[in-house]
């Protein structure tokens, strides 16, 4: 019944200036694709830690186009306390007059979709493929605006590229955004999100990532959703040789979140870094479900993920890596460990390995615990007190993931900001 | 112990142990096929055929009743599609559910035995009357499907201890049988436990009354004989109050060129401070170099703690069979249970093994640790699938868990799955694996030194493994090593 509803909805979100005939084949195969599947169930392996109800107990029909007043005073907290290149969509759509995309050095394009589609459809094109599964076909079908990056061979963007999600939904609705970042041989750059707001809305965001041979970027994702907010959202990633790509999320926000990334590692030399952090409390859940699949040689996977929850809230981490026959040379770790600070909090972690390659490297490891009685003491024998000393062995269980993500100093500690006033409202903060 | 080093006890021949090293070319050893009359069950799966096995063994009508409950449930499961296994489809009505070797009424001595059967069992090396004694081993032959002489039970029955087939304690214990039967392994648990619930055969009955220590090692055969008959034993094990058993397992079968399934269950019950510890060395017909024929095992192993500190420790090494999917698991249902779990597995040429541990801490201050060795050679897949629960009241729960694989050519694959469910804060749980390769240096080091290369290879994995080799009984350990070696044969160079 809910499907159906969502395909009525995407009979009315064909946007009025209508759209070119491979986007509308794309929409339509999309909503096809999703009407067939439905929302992912539990009976799936990879969902059977997540709980969809909040998302499937109602409908979420896509926001309206109709612009939104969010005032630059309500966006200016969340920004980077550094020169940047600034896209803010707002409820899925891109709001020029909170944006400054300021001045591009030349072989970058920086842009909304609904630009792209105009100036440079091939990179709106690039970032949607045959076959893709549940929530990212609903996506497809209904995206309505998102951010394009496209750095030139041999180009670095200096300064980094920060992109706002705010929603403001009012009534349940759900912003679709789709994104692409292309990165082309020995191209660099840094890419910021976040994503924050306020009400009970659903951000379902897609991103394509593509960085060529000895290209880098590095994309930090930082959710701070409210309270009530749901937020999937699917990064798929290419890598060709000597290709880097370095990814920290920092999941603290909304009721459900998940995110998927999927890394495909397609060229020799190409590397990998997923590093992360979930801070969880209420009842809060949260799911980060990394893929990784080295296609190639001599590639690299480093992952750490570390989980804070409290309360009743539920982490899940779903870590996978898998090397193909003929990898050689593959050196990959995988990292989860996870602090419970409540009697009711609770964690799923499976970190599996696939490898059908013998010249490997690979290990992973997982961790639950609570803190460590002999720490508290020792603390408290230097007269700290025991909230104190609790707040101060949690931040530096987390602070130790941001702190080796490789992030420049500015970022650094913007990110740090973000735990720190998680931590301010733990039971018993300062 | 195994039958390898039954073997040699027996009359086998002087260069049985050199021909398992270096490999005599004869293919699969115990592969022979004893004539036998045998008083089979028609080809086929219906009530009828669950009432025809109840009726040939005259059993009582609640096992009969018991029996067909779990087919009515069987009838509506699907057989699992989640590990990570390639099984050509099964036909369930073109196997013999049931056959037993003719017999007029249970053999008194064994002179009564049929010298068939006895011919068999000395091929098979296990040892009757004074090899009996000599091995120090209490022996409940499973031929087929209906045991045939039980060894030592006379002296087991001074203290107390039953240790007889499943037929027979359903006749002498039925009120055992029926409060324990199923209490770890529901009937409706799996698809396989639910066939093996309905249709099963023989199999072993141990029970060890209070604060009684099992003097001896006891050890089952089982050997699947008739062509096409699946075997589907049943064990149920139950160590009372501060009881202590150790229980082993080996495996032989003929050589076929059909798959054969075998879905046995197996049940521990500990109760408060009892220990049990049951080895399993698994060395079924694998299946030749391009994966025909072999054995498919699939297994479903449970133990409970269900008293404060009771203990069980499953120790296994699992060599043979086609395809292995098999977890055998510990419910630490008293408070300060302790469970265990070591585990070699070896994948060669075309098998396929997806196996592992469920630790379900469900009371106070449980631990439990999980060690195991993944080997892959040729073709073969294998797959370590493990699962670490903590319940909301497992306050203090407690484990460990290490898993490697060793890879040995470039047409293997190693896989690792995980899941660990944390719901007590107080839960300290540990996972860590990895996966390598016998290094090139390795090799050539050994080879420095003289040794040929097989027997590098072999002195190589049983370091790998030595952590779970130790954890078997000693005549065990000895004989795993060996079959290791012969496991691993013509992997390399």
């Amino acid at each position: 019944m809910l499907i159906t509803q969502e395909s009525a909805s995407y009979q009315d979100a064909v946007p009025p200036g209508g759209q070119p005939p491979w986007l509308a084949r794309h929409r339509a195969a999309g909503m096809a694709r999703f009407a067939a599947e439905g929302y992912p169930k539990r009976s799936q392996e990879a969902w059977r830690f997540t709980d969809l109800r909040p998302l499937t107990a109602s409908v979420f029909p896509p926001a309206p186009p109709d612009p939104v007043a969010v005032d630059a005073a309500t966006v200016a907290p969340h920004r980077l306390p550094c020169p940047s290149h600034r896209l803010v969509l707002v409820n899925g759509r891109f709001a020029p007059a909170l944006s400054d995309i300021g001045v591009l050095p030349e072989g970058v394009w920086l842009g909304s979709v609904t630009d792209a589609l105009r100036e440079r459809p091939d990179l709106v094109a690039a970032s949607l493929a045959e076959g893709e599964a549940s929530l990212a076909a609903l996506n497809a079908a209904l995206f309505a605006d998102g951010f394009v990056l496209a750095v030139e061979a041999g180009v670095t963007l200096e300064a980094p590229v920060e992109v706002i999600h705010y929603a403001d939904m009012g009534a349940p609705a759900a912003a679709h955004v789709r994104n692409r970042m292309v990165v082309g041989a020995g191209g660099r750059a840094t890419v910021i999100e976040t994503s924050t707001g306020v009400g009970a809305g659903w951000l379902n965001t897609v991103t394509v990532v593509t960085v060529a041979t000895g290209g880098a970027l590095r994309h930090v994702q930082l959710q701070r959703d409210a309270a009530e907010a749901i937020h999937t959202s699917v990064v798929r990633g290419d890598l060709a040789g000597d290709a880097r790509y370095e990814s920290f999320s920092l999941m603290a926000g909304g009721r459900l979140s998940r995110r998927d990334i999927q890394v495909n590692l397609g060229g020799p030399g190409a590397s990998v870094a997923l590093n992360g952090a979930y801070l969880l409390r209420g009842s809060q859940e949260a799911t980060f479900a990394p893929v990784v699949t080295h296609a190639a040689p001599h590639c690299r996977t480093d992952e750490v993920v570390k989980g804070v929850m409290q309360d009743r809230a539920h982490g899940v981490f779903l870590g996978t890596v898998r090397v193909h026959p003929g990898a050689d040379g593959t050196d990959a770790r995988q990292l989860n460990r996870n602090l419970l600070l409540s009697p009711t909090a609770w964690v799923d972690t499976k970190p599996e390995l696939e490898i059908l390659a013998d010249d490997v490297k690979c290990s992973h490891g997982a961790t639950v615990g609570s803190l460590d009685e002999a720490s508290l003491f020792y603390l408290q024998a230097r007269g700290i007190d025991p909230a104190t000393a609790r707040l101060m062995l949690v931040e530096a269980f987390a602070a130790d993931v941001i702190d080796g993500a490789g992030l420049d100093e500015p970022i650094r500690d913007h990110v740090h900001g973000h735990l720190r006033s998680w931590l301010d409202g733990l039971e018993g903060g300062r | 112990m195994s039958d390898l080093a039954m073997t040699e006890r027996a009359d086998a021949p002087p260069d049985t142990l050199d021909g398992l090293i270096k490999g005599t070319g004869d293919g699969y050893k115990y592969g022979f096929v004893t004539d036998i009359e045998a008083d089979e069950a028609p080809p086929g799966l219906d009530e009828g055929t669950v009432r025809f096995i109840s009726a040939k063994k005259g059993e009582p009508a609640w096992l009969l009743e018991w029996r067909l409950k779990a087919f009515h449930r069987w009838q509506r499961m699907a057989p699992p599609d989640w590990a990570k296994l390639n099984i050509a489809p099964i036909d369930y009505q073109a196997s013999t559910y049931y056959s037993a070797p003719k017999a007029n009424s249970g053999p008194k001595s064994l002179d009564e035995v049929d010298p068939e059967l006895l011919k068999t069992y000395e091929k098979l090396g296990i040892p009757l009357g004074e090899r009996a004694a000599l091995a120090g081993v209490a022996v409940d032959a499973v031929f087929d499907s209906v045991s045939v002489a039980t060894t030592y039970k006379d002296k087991l029955a001074d203290l107390g201890i039953i240790f007889c087939s499943f037929g027979e304690a359903v006749r002498e214990h039925p009120d055992l049988v029926r409060r324990y039967l199923g209490s770890v392994v529901p009937q409706g648990d799996n698809f396989f436990a639910a066939l093996n619930s309905a249709v099963f055969s023989d199999g072993s009955f141990v029970y060890v009354p209070p604060g009684v220590r099992c003097p001896m090692e006891l050890s089952t055969y089982f050997r699947i004989n008739a062509a096409k008959s699946g075997q589907f034993e049943r064990t149920l094990l139950i160590a009372d109050k501060g009881a202590y058993v150790s229980y082993l397992e080996g495996c032989t079968a003929p050589q076929r060129d059909e798959n054969q399934l075998h879905a046995a269950v197996v049940e521990l019950v500990a109760l408060e401070d009892a220990e049990i510890k049951y080895a399993t060395v698994q060395n079924w017909y694998p299946g030749d170099e391009n994966g025909k024929g072999g054995i498919y095992n699939f297994v479903t192993k449970r133990g409970a703690c269900r008293g404060d500190r009771a203990k069980i420790s499953w120790a296994q090494v699992e060599t043979g069979s086609a395809i292995t999917w098999k977890y055998p698991s510990c419910l630490l249902e008293g408070d300060g249970s302790v469970g265990a779990f070591y585990s070699v597995a070896i994948t060669n040429n075309l098998q396929q093994a997806d196996t592992g541990t469920k630790m379900i801490h469900i009371g106070r201050d449980t631990s439990s640790t999980i060690i195991s060795k993944g080997i892959s050679a040729g073709r073969g897949q294998n797959t370590y699938r493990g699962q670490v629960k903590v319940m909301p009241r497992a306050e203090g729960a407690r484990n460990y868990t290490q898993c490697d694989s060793l890879l040995i050519g470039k047409k293997c694959g190693a896989h690792t799955v995980p899941y660990i469910e944390v719901r007590h804060p107080s839960a300290k749980v540990e996972h860590e694996a990895t996966t390598s390769k016998i290094s090139e240096d390795q090799m050539f080091y050994c080879q420095q030194r003289g040794l040929t290369q097989e027997d590098a290879l072999s002195l190589i994995v049983n370091g790998f493994c030595k952590e779970v080799l130790k954890e078997l009984p000693m005549e065990f350990a000895v004989e795993a090593q060996k079959l290791l070696a012969v496991s691993l044969e013509g992997s390399v160079g």
